[in-house]
C-alpha cells in the first residue's frame, strides 16, 4: 500500500483526494502538496479520504498545520473518512474542529 | 489455541513503518483480531517505532539501528513487543495534551504529544521497560472483548 495525494484549486475551493497510509515517510508528500495551497488562501479545504486507510499523528500534524495557517475562517471539510480515522479524530479533538460528510459538494 | 510466537527484525528507517504494520496485522488476524484492534495495534507500534528512529537512534548517533517485533498470542492477550537498543525513553512519561488542551480550536493548539497519546489510545494495554541495554513498548489488546 503506498501512499498518494491529488490535489486541484479553484474558486476558492482547495481539493485533495487521498489514498493509501499516510504515515511519517509518506506525510511529506501531502506537506508539499499542503504548501503550496496555503499561499492561494482557500476558504475550504476538501479532503476526500474515503480511501486512506491509514494516518498516523504525522498526517494530523498538517492537518492542524494546515488550519493553522488558513485561519479561522477557512472551512476544514472531510468527505467520507473510514470508521478507525473517525476514531482517531475523536481521541485527539479533531473531530471538533473538522466538518465531516458523506459526499462534496453536498 | 496453543501459545503463538513470532518475531521479525526490521532495519530502523521510515520505510520499514509499513511493512512492521503488515507484519502486526497479518499476525493479529492469525489470533482473531477485530478490524478495530489490529488498526489501534498498527496505530501504536507506528507511533512508536517512529519516534525510536526517527529520535532514539539518532540521538544515539547510531545509523544502523534495527527494531525487532515480537507478537505473542496466549490466553486472553495478544501482546506486541517492540524492542530496539537506542537511547532510554519512556514514552509514557512524555507529556500528552488533556482534555483542555484536545478542546482547544486548532488554531491554539500546540502540535506534539499526539503520537503518544495516540499509542496509548488504541490499545488495551501499553507498558515500557528498560534493560539489558534495550528499550521494550509492550502493547496488549484482549481478542475476545469487543
Amino acid at each position: 500500500m503506498s501512499f498518494t495525494v491529488e490535489s486541484k484549486i479553484n474558486e476558492n475551493i482547495a481539493r485533495l483526494t487521498l489514498t493509501g497510509a499516510l504515515d511519517s515517510s509518506t506525510a511529506p508528500i501531502l506537506q508539499e502538496e499542503v504548501m503550496k495551497i496555503i499561499p492561494q488562501n482557500p476558504l475550504e479545504l476538501v479532503m476526500y479520504v474515503e480511501h486512506l486507510d491509514f494516518m498516523a499523528s504525522a498526517g494530523l500534524r498538517i492537518i492542524i498545520f494546515a488550519k493553522q495557517k488558513l485561519g479561522t475562517q477557512a472551512k476544514l471539510i472531510l468527505v467520507k473518512p473510514q470508521d478507525q480515522l473517525i476514531e482517531t479524530l475523536k481521541m485527539t479533538g479533531l473531530i471538533f474542529s473538522v466538518v465531516i460528510v458523506d459526499q462534496y459538494p453536498e | 489455541m496453543n501459545n503463538l510466537e513470532e518475531s521479525k527484525t526490521f532495519v530502523a528507517s521510515l520505510e520499514s513503518l509499513e511493512p512492521m504494520r503488515d507484519f502486526v496485522s497479518q499476525t493479529g488476524s492469525n489470533a482473531g483480531l477485530n478490524k478495530k484492534q489490529i488498526y489501534g495495534l498498527c496505530i501504536a507500534v507506528d507511533e512508536i517505532a517512529t519516534n525510536i528512529i526517527l529520535y532514539g537512534y539518532q540521538n544515539s548517533g547510531i545509523d544502523n539501528g534495527l527494531i525487532n517485533i515480537h507478537t505473542i498470542f496466549e490466553k486472553e492477550n495478544f501482546t506486541v513487543i517492540l524492542e530496539d537498543s537506542s537511547t532510554p525513553f519512556n514514552p509514557l512519561e512524555t507529556k500528552i495534551p488533556d482534555e483542555n488542551e484536545l478542546g482547544l480550536p486548532l488554531e491554539e493548539r500546540k502540535i506534539g504529544g499526539l503520537g503518544i497519546l495516540m499509542a496509548k489510545e488504541s490499545v488495551d494495554e501499553f507498558r515500557y521497560e528498560y534493560k539489558d541495554g534495550k528499550n521494550f513498548n509492550i502493547f496488549s489488546v484482549r481478542p475476545n472483548d469487543d
